[in-house]
């Protein structure tokens, strides 16, 4: 697993510890590429800052919540029509969004009369929002704006009214990863244990680190709801604010994404005993082992079980089908974050892709462990790349398709390489039984799209054909397939809605008979 | 460690490497007591012992176990034809390696890191 130094970087040596190829043989106590450092001058980082890790990724999913940054306006700038976590109460978290617009005059003068009249002024104009939360920016941690104190004054006035002040200016860390530690930390300090909730279940989980990226969460709170589980809180996607205030009366954490909220899931088990199981969302085997380690934890795997035979019963036969047409495909894994090794293996196992390369541009070494655990050998791992290194990887590597944020894909089209969206999806969710097969069918739409065909073609030099006639994907796919998978009457292709959250939210679950409960549960919430 | 051991135990380690997420605790003492509670417990139950669950971090333990246990019997059929002392010796190498990998040997700079 040696270092690789890419030919554009030559001229900035400390990058050449943040890119391995994972060799034959090598495992990861022979090298790892380093991560979570600060950025190198010059290298042009896709990362964002610590405050978009804390507002942008962790703390907007909170969904009847007002979130006001306390800096310019420009700080804002992620929301709709960028950010896809929606949320069951007409996505108001993402539908608005609210700054100070903090200015030269107020960084000299203060602005805290400003974010005490904000904050008033927004509560009146959203009466039915009786929550919010306020971001730290670098312009308001630079003048020391203590925001603490306007919240109190403004909750004392306002006794209907709860406020969740976080710390995590732009500058609070190497990349957004710094953002994530300082809003968990912040959460379980100021709101954890703040309220009591109601008890409907004799199974109680909080789900950590999850972001109902396009109804993904929706998906996995049905196969709870199917078990029997009541799900205490969603830390953050779909999440309810004074839900979130009650998660130390779970009986367990099932964590999805590591790094963006371990950091919670670690005080819980500290401060309360509540214990910690990570879990996989994404591919039919883990999410099956996934929803069967829940069961066991609580006595009631048969529950799990039947899930997974029905499941696997509807769906398998359309993964299958496009597990067939895209065996060999070649895939840039460059996702960002926790997808990095939440779909390294499994992508390959179940849809026969090879990944070819692995990156993240904020995640730890931890993440890359992961990921470069999982990934096969030949691998490129890449820790925060920049432009210019993805071009000259995707030019050796020569991917079929890349799977990545819309800058980078962007970036991609003009190499002729298809991209799909691997933060907020192109036609999600990808999670759950169905989901994954909505993920294998957009890759295989991306790959097989007749219109990128044509991209192979420059007009500045090739003759353009006219001898070829119009084509589908089915006729690209299918030319080298043989007789029995192409007339196939066990495989077929993907047969859900465009849709499949929202007759998710209508459902009714049933009620299950009391079993006798394991020694170990007690009453949730009493460790 | 003969030969066949080593095969053995490298098939048992990969399969936890690319499999499961526990080992990877951002902490050093958390994947050391990760790897004690999960492995301790794998191994009583491929040996027919009951392991311990009457706490909720034993309960979370044995789950991860039963699922490993449950893959290793089903992929690496040799290990149903082991003795108990077999499968003890064997286990007790998979955890020393896990251990090496994971935190002895591990490049991972972070672990020991105060402000992780």
């Amino acid at each position: 697993m040696p270092y690789h130094e890419f030919n554009c970087s030559k001229c900035i040596p400390e990058r050449k510890k943040h890119a391995v190829i994972k060799g034959p043989g090598e495992d990861l106590s022979m090298a790892l590429p380093l991560g979570y450092l600060n950025t190198i001058p010059g290298v042009i980082s896709e990362r964002g800052c610590a405050y978009c890790g804390a507002k942008h990724v962790i703390g907007t999913p909170m969904k009847d919540v007002i979130h006001l940054s306390h800096g310019p306006v420009g700080c804002t700038y992620d929301t709709w029509q960028t950010k896809r976590y929606i949320s069951d109460n007409k996505n108001f978290q993402i539908e608005y969004t609210f700054a100070t617009d903090m200015k030269e005059k107020h960084v000299i003068f203060g602005a805290e009369k400003m974010l005490k009249q904000n904050i008033i002024e927004a509560f009146k104009a959203f009466p039915d929002i009786k929550r919010m939360t306020i971001y730290q920016t670098c312009a308001s941690a630079l003048i020391g704006d203590d925001m603490q104190a306007v919240a109190d004054e403004v909750m004392e006035e306002m006794p209907e009214v709860d406020i969740f002040v976080c710390n995590s200016p732009g500058f609070g860390g190497p990349s957004q990863s710094g953002g994530h530690h300082k809003i968990n930390i912040a959460w379980i300090n100021q709101k954890v244990g703040t309220i009591e909730p109601k008890i409907t279940s004799d199974y109680v989980i909080n789900y950590v680190g999850e972001y109902n990226i396009q109804g993904d969460q929706e998906v996995m709170l049905d196969y709870f709801k199917r078990m029997g589980i009541q799900v205490l809180s969603t830390f953050t996607g779909n999440g309810s604010y004074d839900d979130l205030r009650a998660m130390h009366k779970a009986h367990l954490n099932v964590l999805e994404c590591a790094r963006s909220a371990e950091y919670i899931c670690n005080e819980l088990r500290k401060r309360y005993g509540i214990p910690r199981l990570d879990i996989d969302g994404f591919g039919f085997e883990p999410l099956s082992a996934s929803l069967r380690k829940i069961g066991l934890f609580f006595g009631i795997e048969e529950r799990a079980q039947a899930i997974i035979d029905e499941e696997t019963a509807r769906w398998k036969p359309e993964l299958d089908w496009y597990k067939e047409r895209l065996r060999g495909k070649k895939v840039c894994l460059w996702p960002g974050g926790s997808k990095l090794w939440h779909w390294a293996h499994v992508i390959h196992e179940e849809m026969g892709v090879e990944v070819v390369s692995v990156y993240t541009k904020f995640g730890h070494q931890g993440d890359m462990e992961k990921g470069i655990s999982r990934c096969e050998e030949g691998a490129l791992a890449i820790d925060d790349p920049n432009e210019l290194e993805g071009l000259e990887a995707m030019e050796m590597l020569k991917p079929d398709v890349i799977f990545t944020g819309k800058r980078p894909g962007e970036v991609a089209k003009k190499l002729r390489v298809p991209y799909l969206n691997a933060h907020a999806y192109h036609n999600g969710p990808y999670k759950g039984f169905e989901g994954w097969v909505r993920f294998a069918r957009d890759i295989y739409n991306a790959i097989y799209s007749p219109i990128h065909q044509l991209s192979f073609l420059d007009i500045s030099k090739d003759e353009i054909p006219a001898d070829k006639g119009f084509v589908t994907r089915r006729m690209l796919s299918d030319a080298g397939l043989g007789e029995d998978v192409r007339n196939s009457a066990a495989l077929r292709q993907y047969t859900g809605r465009m849709d499949c959250i929202a007759a998710l939210r209508k459902k009714t679950y049933p009620e299950f008979l009391p079993k006798p409960k394991p020694a170990f549960l007690e009453p949730a919430g009493a460790a | 460690m003969d030969d066949l051991t080593k095969t053995r135990m490298d098939q048992l380690v990969d399969h936890i490497m690319k499999k499961c997420l526990w080992q990877f605790h951002s902490r050093a003492w958390d994947r050391k007591d990760q790897n004690a509670g999960i492995l301790g417990k794998t191994t009583e139950l491929l040996c027919g012992d009951k392991p311990k669950t009457d706490t909720p971090a034993d309960r979370c333990y044995w789950v991860d176990a039963v699922c490993l246990a449950e893959a290793y019997k089903a992929r690496f059929e040799w290990i149903n034809t082991l003795a108990r002392d077999e499968i003890r010796a064997l286990m007790k190498a998979v955890h020393e390696r896990m251990d090496f990998l994971t935190v002895t040997g591990s490049l991972n700079a972070e672990l020991t890191d105060q402000h992780y």
